[in-house]
C-alpha cells in the first residue's frame, strides 16, 4: 500500500506542476492565436466577397 | 430533503459571490455576438476555418472536455474510491500522449479534411455507413449529455447551499442553457473556441486555486494518512478485486482514455479544427496533461471531501446512515454522493474566491455543453440530412437547419435530465453509453484508415454491434430482467466496464468477419492511414 500512496503522491504533484506550466503558456499563446484566427477568417471573408463586388 | 437542505446551508456562498456569478455568462453573450460577424459559411461554422494553433486548441480541448460534469463524476469517483481512482486519470493522460506523438486516427482524420467522423465514414464505405454511424452518433451522445443537466444542478445545490427541493434550481439551469444555445446558435464553432479559451484560463486558475486551498484546510499528510486508516489497501490500489475497481475495470479505463482523445467527436472535432496535422499532434501530446489533470482533481477534492465527511459525525451520518463500508442492500436512504465535493468546497473555499470558482464550473459547464451541441446538431445536419436529401442543402440551408438543431438538442436534453432518475455512478452512465458510439467507432475508424480489406458490411456491422453497450446500464438491465421475469440481481456480474469490453470485442470481431464475408464489389475508398 504504502508504493501506491506514494505513486498517487508523485503523479499529482508532477501533474500539478505541469498543468500550471502549461496554464500560464496557453493563457498569453492563446491569446496571441485568437488574434491571428480572426484576422485570417476576416481576410478569407473579405476576398470571398470581392469578386461579387467587382 | 430537509436534512440535505440543513447541511447545505452551511456554505460560504454570499450575495457577493452570485455577483461575480451573474457578471460572467454575459462575457460568453458578447463573445457569441462578435464571433457572428467571422462566420461564412459552414466550414467556419463548424470547423472555425480549419486555423487553430497549439495553444488555441488545448484551450478548446481542454475547455470542452473538462467540463463541470467532468468534475462531478470524477469527484464522485473519488469519494467512492479513493485515490485508487487516479487510475482512470493516469492511464487517460498517458493514452492521449501516445495518440499525440503517433497521430493514432487523429492525424490520420485531420489528413482527410473530412468534417467530422460520419463524414468519414462516407468517403471511406459509402452513404449508407454514412447516415447510421451519424444516427447511432448522434443518438449515444445525446444520451451520453441527458444527465449534465442533472450533475450541473446538483453542484450548484451544493455549493450555493440553494434550496434543492424549489424550483429556483430549475430556473437557474434554463438560464444557463438559453445563455449556451444563444452564443452557439449565433457564432458556430468560432465563438465556442473564443469562449472556451475564456473559460479555460478562469477554469485552470480557478482549479488550481481550489486544490491549495483544500490541501491548506484539510492537510497533505492528514488526507493520505485518514484515508489509509479508513479504506485500507482498496483506497489506493485500483487492482484489488473486492475493491470499487478490479482489474476488468483498469482494462475499460485503457479504452476509455483512448475513446475520450481519439473517437469521441468533440476531442476529434479539435483535431479537424486545426491547422494542420503536426499542429494535432503537437495539441494532443500537451493536452495530455489537461486529460489527466481533469480527472486527477476532482477526484483530490473528492477524496478530501470523504475525509471531512468521515470526521464530521452529523455529515457521516448523512452520508453512511448504516456505516462505512455501507452495506449492499441498505435499508435507509443515504445522500446522494455526488453533492459531496460541491458541499466540501462550499465549507472550505472563501466569500469572494467561492464566486469565482463557482463561475469557473459554470464556465465549464457552457464550453462543454457549446461543444456538444454543436457537434450532435452539425452530424445530424452533415450526415444524416444532408445526404437523406441528396446534397441538396445549400450553405445557409445547412448552417439555418444547424442552428435549429441546437436548440432541439437543448430542449431534448432539459426533459431527460430531470424526468431520468441515475442508477450507477455518473461516469459509468457516461462510460456506457458513450460506448454504444464509440465501441463500433473503433473498430470501423481502425478498420477504415488502416486496413486495406474493411468493407462496407463489416463497418454496419460493427456500427450495429456497439448498440449492444446499452445493457450495460442498470436501468435497461432492470428493464430486461422484468420484461423476461427473472431476478434483476442475476445481471449483478454484468457491470458497466464487461459490458462495454464485450460490446469492443463483439464490434471487432463483426467488422472482421463482415468484411471478409462480404467485401465491397467496388471500393469506396481505400486505407488512408498512410497517407498518399
Amino acid at each position: 500500500m504504502a508504493s501506491w500512496m506514494l505513486l498517487w503522491k508523485v503523479v499529482f504533484l508532477v501533474v500539478v506542476v505541469f498543468f500550471a506550466g502549461l496554464a500560464v503558456w496557453v493563457t498569453f499563446q492563446g491569446a496571441r492565436d485568437i488574434k491571428t484566427l480572426l484576422s485570417t477568417l476576416r481576410a478569407r471573408h473579405e476576398k470571398a466577397q470581392r469578386p461579387a463586388s467587382d | 430533503m430537509d436534512q440535505l437542505a440543513a447541511i447545505l446551508s452551511q456554505t460560504n456562498f454570499t450575495a457577493l459571490d452570485w455577483v461575480i456569478v451573474g457578471l460572467y455568462p454575459l462575457i460568453s453573450v458578447a463573445i457569441g455576438l462578435i464571433a457572428r460577424r467571422y462566420v461564412a459559411d459552414m466550414g467556419d461554422f463548424i470547423c472555425a476555418g480549419r486555423g487553430v494553433r497549439t495553444a488555441l486548441g488545448i484551450a478548446t480541448l481542454t475547455g470542452t472536455e473538462l467540463g463541470l460534469v467532468t468534475v462531478m463524476y470524477n469527484a464522485q469517483k473519488g469519494f467512492t474510491g479513493g485515490f485508487a481512482a487516479f487510475h482512470i486519470g493516469l492511464v487517460a493522460g498517458v493514452t492521449t500522449l501516445v495518440v499525440g506523438i503517433t497521430g493514432f486516427i487523429i492525424a490520420a482524420l485531420r489528413r482527410q479534411e473530412v468534417l467530422t467522423i460520419p463524414d468519414f465514414y462516407g468517403r471511406r464505405f459509402g452513404q449508407k455507413t454514412r447516415i447510421l454511424g451519424g444516427l447511432v452518433l448522434a443518438l449515444s451522445g445525446i444520451l451520453n449529455m441527458g444527465m449534465f443537466l442533472k450533475a450541473g444542478s446538483m453542484f450548484i445545490v451544493g455549493i450555493t447551499g440553494l434550496p434543492p427541493g424549489g424550483n429556483a434550481l430549475m430556473i437557474v439551469m434554463l438560464i444557463l442553457l438559453v445563455l449556451v444555445l444563444f452564443y452557439t446558435i449565433m457564432g458556430g464553432m468560432v465563438s465556442v473556441v473564443i469562449a472556451d479559451y475564456v473559460q479555460f484560463v478562469v477554469l485552470s486558475f480557478g482549479l488550481l486555486i481550489a486544490t491549495a486551498l483544500a490541501i491548506s484546510k484539510v492537510g497533505w499528510t492528514q488526507v493520505f494518512a485518514s484515508m489509509s486508516e479508513i479504506r485500507g489497501e482498496e483506497g489506493f490500489n485500483p487492482f484489488v478485486a473486492e475493491g470499487t475497481f478490479g482489474f476488468d475495470y483498469v482494462v475499460w479505463m485503457v479504452f476509455l482514455g483512448l475513446a475520450s482523445c481519439a473517437l469521441w467527436p468533440t476531442s476529434v472535432a479539435r483535431a479537424l479544427a486545426s491547422e494542420s496535422e503536426r499542429v494535432v499532434k503537437r495539441q494532443f501530446t500537451l493536452a495530455s496533461v489537461s486529460y489527466a489533470i481533469r480527472v486527477i482533481i476532482p477526484c483530490f477534492w473528492g477524496a478530501c471531501a470523504f475525509i471531512m465527511i468521515m470526521q464530521t459525525p452529523a455529515l457521516r451520518d448523512a452520508f453512511f446512515p448504516e456505516g462505512f463500508p455501507p452495506p449492499a442492500a441498505a435499508g435507509t436512504e443515504a445522500l446522494d454522493s455526488l453533492y459531496a465535493m460541491p458541499m466540501f468546497l462550499g465549507r472550505i473555499l472563501p466569500v469572494g474566491i467561492i464566486g469565482i470558482i463557482t463561475a469557473a464550473m459554470l464556465a465549464a459547464f457552457m464550453s462543454t455543453h457549446d461543444s456538444y451541441f454543436l457537434c450532435w446538431s452539425s452530424v445530424i445536419t452533415n450526415d444524416v440530412v444532408g445526404p437523406l436529401m441528396g446534397g441538396k442543402l445549400s450553405q445557409r440551408a445547412e448552417v439555418k437547419l444547424t442552428r435549429w438543431l441546437i436548440f432541439a438538442v437543448g430542449v431534448f436534453i432539459f426533459l431527460i435530465s430531470f424526468l431520468f432518475p441515475l442508477r450507477e455512478d455518473l461516469w459509468d452512465y457516461m462510460a456506457i453509453t458513450g460506448a454504444i458510439y464509440f465501441a463500433g467507432t473503433f473498430a470501423v475508424l481502425t478498420g477504415g484508415l488502416y486496413w486495406k480489406r474493411a468493407s462496407s458490411t463489416g463497418a454496419v456491422l460493427a456500427t450495429c454491434a456497439g448498440c449492444f453497450a446499452v445493457f450495460g446500464l442498470r436501468g435497461v438491465q432492470k428493464g430486461l430482467a422484468a420484461l423476461i421475469r427473472i431476478d434483476p440481481e442475476r445481471f449483478a456480474s454484468f457491470t458497466s466496464a464487461r459490458v462495454g469490453l464485450a460490446t469492443i470485442g463483439l464490434a471487432v470481431v463483426a467488422m472482421v468477419v463482415g468484411s471478409l464475408l462480404f467485401p465491397d464489389r467496388a471500393p469506396a475508398g481505400q486505407p488512408i492511414g498512410k497517407g498518399e
